[in-house]
């Protein structure tokens, strides 16, 4: 009896379509893998089958029951975000959810409660007290937790766990994965998201593949093909992707504008790269491989860092935003409704913030000046709006990032960071963003630093790419090789950029076991 | 391909004349004092105009003070206290020092904004809750108070002194007169100058301010010092008012500087409204609590009344705000 089975989800969002015809099964003491870059759909198809979103078409049986839309008590779900009661203990974290204190009684005793928590932290090896505060303890013990929540509740049938792993060491991993045995030998089956593909090739029995929400992959035991890393990235790659129009710009590079060497800070390591006028540099990379954050430091927003950053061939102080933009670097964060937009402000002094020794005399700012310099950003890149007094909420993303991106430019910068710049925005917006981006660098000479969690936009706009993974540059890719095989192996610390870690057998799964102390 | 709706017409000054939103606003304000006149017939006689005009003179200068930080997404609970101080410091100055007003006003003002600036300071360096950090500062500046007071009332200030505080000009009180003073210069400030677009930045995104290179810090001091300095002149009006000072001078103007804004639409959330709706919100602040009086509702209800029409206001405010958000 398949214990999961998902059929034809569909799940639209305004602008996108997050979820395409998407069929899965679960048979019973399988561990099924679910692989994808961010955006792929794989957050969506984990809240469809808990019940957290309900599908626009499609339906999901669990256990021989429609559940479609609502959450079933077979399904035990650990969210990929750790979500714990920090001021609490570690027993209460793991029975609250669940509305009891580890027993019948609606009274809650501490002590029963530490007790019935023991069992089930032994079962993960979590070394912490069933009496400690969550926020006392480590980051992977906090992961353990949020996992022994899901195990306390011992009823479920399909345990589905979103990025478990990425705050574990070894022997945790090990010890889950021996968790997710005992699991499937009684019968039970697990749901596993990550993006560590050797993980993947450990524990799967099936593997499916998700791209733009659609399932451009799977495998199961019944299949004969020789599954390894390369066959996941050809499948994430697929027939590659139809470019169509390339927004890179196509004038030779000028003089070198930045120089970073072994640049450190929160989230990063040793990064060191160049940017040049006139070119367009990626930064790639899973979320939380550091990509923000160096922009952030470089720019100031983030305090802290160190190493040796040079702009125009002078020592570039790092932690004051003023003097950045005073000296032509700026940077437009992928957080546009917080840290960009000023929500509530008309469009026009949403403009003037940013230019406000320009538009202002002995301290007073003029209205009519403010105006001028909006209307001629309006009409520079085609934003559509109202009136220039509309309040920037009312616009919509994509005319909100060019209000921001055309004030940025009113002041004349050098270097412009822009973090995720078409998140959110329809596709139509995107092309006129990514016009935008490749005209500023042909025309103003500017080095662009373009930050992206979409493969698409890293290979139609970037003349250069830095791969990232876990706060380390994994690769630098130039232009004549710049495809997505090459940018997806780099980071996700798999394929040829980790070919170092093979060993003799040549068998990935065996070596990798053997590397993390598992018995396979 | 362009298509460019931009509405041709005059420069906008929407921030100096009053917003669309204030409009519906002062139609309330309008039916609150046409059903005052009908409930009462003294409620337009000039002897009633003229003590609510005095009220609102005070309220009006503490509600632009704390309009101010509202703005901001902060607030100043001790605001009431540092009134007191600086009408304290000034009585004292010149009573017990035998001071010049003329150098005693200015010092005080200078008292008071000191003590704004310390709390912005506090708030911002350490970077800590502005509601909790005020309750504390109340209490130091209630106890300073006290301290310089020696808890007795200092009386015996000169005539041509208590004539700023009582005495009348061109047919209004000369308290109305700096009140209107203050208020155009705070509206100026925030409608038209590099701070006050500052100020509006900040309250709606202090991450948003940083990345466009705007001091936060720099700018939320400022303003609790100039909200200090405000409430300074309010204390020391209020001083001259009663010729004399003691302890508790300017300590029942937290609520009525809180409500008063907030009435008139600005949100405690920071960066939503407008410095008209710190006047108008202490307009109708004055006439309610003027016509509760003349209605004769109880002196033991008084207080119950007032409370729970602050909070219907507010509660009316954001329900209205959800509703236009979702449109």
């Amino acid at each position: 009896m398949t214990l999961l089975r998902a059929e034809n989800l569909t799940k639209s969002y305004p602008g996108v379509v997050a979820l395409k015809d998407v069929s899965i099964a679960v048979e019973p003491g399988h561990v099924h893998c679910i692989v994808g870059e961010n955006g792929a759909g794989k957050s969506t198809l984990v809240k469809t089958l808990t019940g957290l979103v309900t599908p626009d078409s499609g339906r999901l049986i669990v256990c021989d029951e429609d559940t479609t839309g609502r959450a079933s008590s077979a399904i035990a779900y650990v969210p990929q975000e750790l979500n714990l009661f920090d001021n609490m203990t570690v027993a209460e974290n793991i029975f609250l959810p669940a509305g009891a204190g580890g027993g019948r009684s609606r009274f809650f005793d501490p002590r029963r409660c530490n007790a019935a928590a023991l069992p089930v932290m032994q079962r993960l090896r979590m070394s912490c007290q069933p009496g400690d505060l969550a926020r006392d303890i480590t980051v992977a013990e906090r992961q353990l937790l949020q996992i022994a929540r899901a195990l306390a509740v011992d009823d479920f049938k399909v345990l589905i766990l979103d990025e478990p792993t990425a705050a574990l060491t070894r022997p945790e991993i090990g010890r889950l994965f021996a968790v997710i045995g005992e699991l499937t030998a009684q019968g039970r089956s697990v749901i596993f998201i990550t993006h560590r593909l050797d993980e993947v090739l450990h524990l799967h029995s099936a593997i499916t593949v998700l791209r733009n929400g659609e399932v451009v992959g799977h495998v199961d035991k019944t299949s004969n093909e020789i599954i390894d890393e390369a066959w996941i990235v050809r499948a994430m790659t697929g027939k590659g992707i139809d470019l169509g129009h390339l927004w890179r710009p196509r004038q030779p590079r000028g003089e070198r504008l930045m120089e970073v060497r072994g640049l450190s800070g929160k989230g990063f390591r040793d990064i060191s790269f160049d940017l040049h006028e006139g070119e367009v540099l990626g930064f790639a990379g899973l979320v939380g491989a550091g990509r923000s954050e160096i922009a952030q430091t470089i720019f100031g927003f983030l305090r802290g860092g160190s190493g040796e950053v040079r702009y125009r061939g002078q020592p570039w102080r790092l932690g004051d935003p003023r003097r950045a933009i005073a000296n032509g670097v700026i940077y437009l964060s992928e957080e546009r409704k917080s840290h960009g937009i000023f929500a509530n402000l008309p469009v026009r002094e949403n403009v003037g913030i940013g230019l406000l020794h320009r538009l202002s005399k002995g301290g007073i700012v003029s209205p009519a000046r403010e105006r001028a310099t909006t209307l001629q950003i309006v009409a520079d890149y085609n934003v559509r709006t109202a009136s220039t007094e509309t309040r920037i909420r009312n616009l919509s993303g994509g005319n909100q990032q060019k209000i921001l991106i055309g004030r940025g430019l009113m002041a004349g910068p050098r270097i412009m960071f822009l973090d995720e710049p078409t998140r959110g925005i329809d596709v139509g917006a995107k092309a006129d963003v990514y016009a935008l981006i490749r005209r500023i660098a042909e025309e103003e000479r500017m080095g662009i630093v373009l930050i992206s969690s979409e493969m698409e936009e890293i290979l139609r706009c970037c003349n250069r790419v830095v791969a990232l993974y876990d706060g380390s540059v994994s690769a630098e890719i130039g232009e004549d090789e710049l495809d997505m095989a090459t940018v997806l192996a780099a980071i996700m610390d798999a394929g040829p950029a980790r070919g170092d870690k093979r060993g003799a057998t040549g068998r990935p799964q065996d070596d990798i076991a053997a590397a993390r102390g598992l018995a396979v | 391909m362009q298509q460019i709706a931009i509405a041709p017409g005059a420069a906008p000054r929407r921030k100096l004349r009053l917003g669309g939103q204030m409009i519906g606003i002062i139609g309330a304000f309008l039916v609150l004092i046409g059903i005052s006149a009908l409930v009462s017939p003294q409620f337009i006689s000039s002897y009633n105009l003229t003590i609510m005009s005095r009220d609102l003179a005070f309220i009006g200068i503490v509600a632009t003070a704390q309009g101010l930080l509202l703005l901001l997404g902060d607030i100043d609970v001790s605001i009431g206290a540092i009134a007191g101080l600086a009408g304290i410091v000034c009585a004292k100055m010149i009573v017990d020092m035998g001071a010049d007003p003329a150098l005693a006003i200015p010092a005080a003002i200078l008292v008071a904004a000191a003590a704004g600036a310390l709390n912005g300071l506090i708030i911002t360096l350490l970077n800590l809750n502005s509601l909790v950090v005020t309750i504390g500062m109340l209490s130091v500046y209630s106890g300073l108070n006290l301290l310089i007071t020696q808890g007795r009332t200092i009386v015996n200030l000169p005539k041509h002194v208590t004539f700023l505080g009582s005495g009348q000009a061109f047919g209004l009180p000369v308290t109305l007169w700096v009140m209107l003073a203050m208020f155009l210069v705070v509206l100026f400030v925030t409608a038209r100058t590099v701070f006050g677009r500052q100020l509006y930045a900040v309250g709606n995104s202090r991450e948003a301010a940083r990345i466009v290179g705007i001091s936060e810090v720099r700018v939320r001091v400022t303003a609790f010092a100039i909200a200090g300095g405000l409430a300074g002149v309010a204390g020391i009006l209020l001083c001259f008012r009663l010729m004399s000072a003691q302890a508790t001078l300017g300590q029942s103007w937290l609520l009525p500087s809180i409500a008063a804004p907030v009435i008139g639409g600005i949100a405690t959330t920071g960066g939503i409204g407008t410095i008209w709706g710190a006047l108008i919100g202490a307009a109708i602040m004055v006439v309610i609590g003027n016509i509760i009086v003349l209605g004769g509702v109880g002196i033991y209800l008084q207080q119950i009344v007032t409370g729970l029409i602050v909070v219907i206001a507010v509660a009316l405010d954001a329900i209205m705000r959800r509703f236009s958000a979702g449109n």
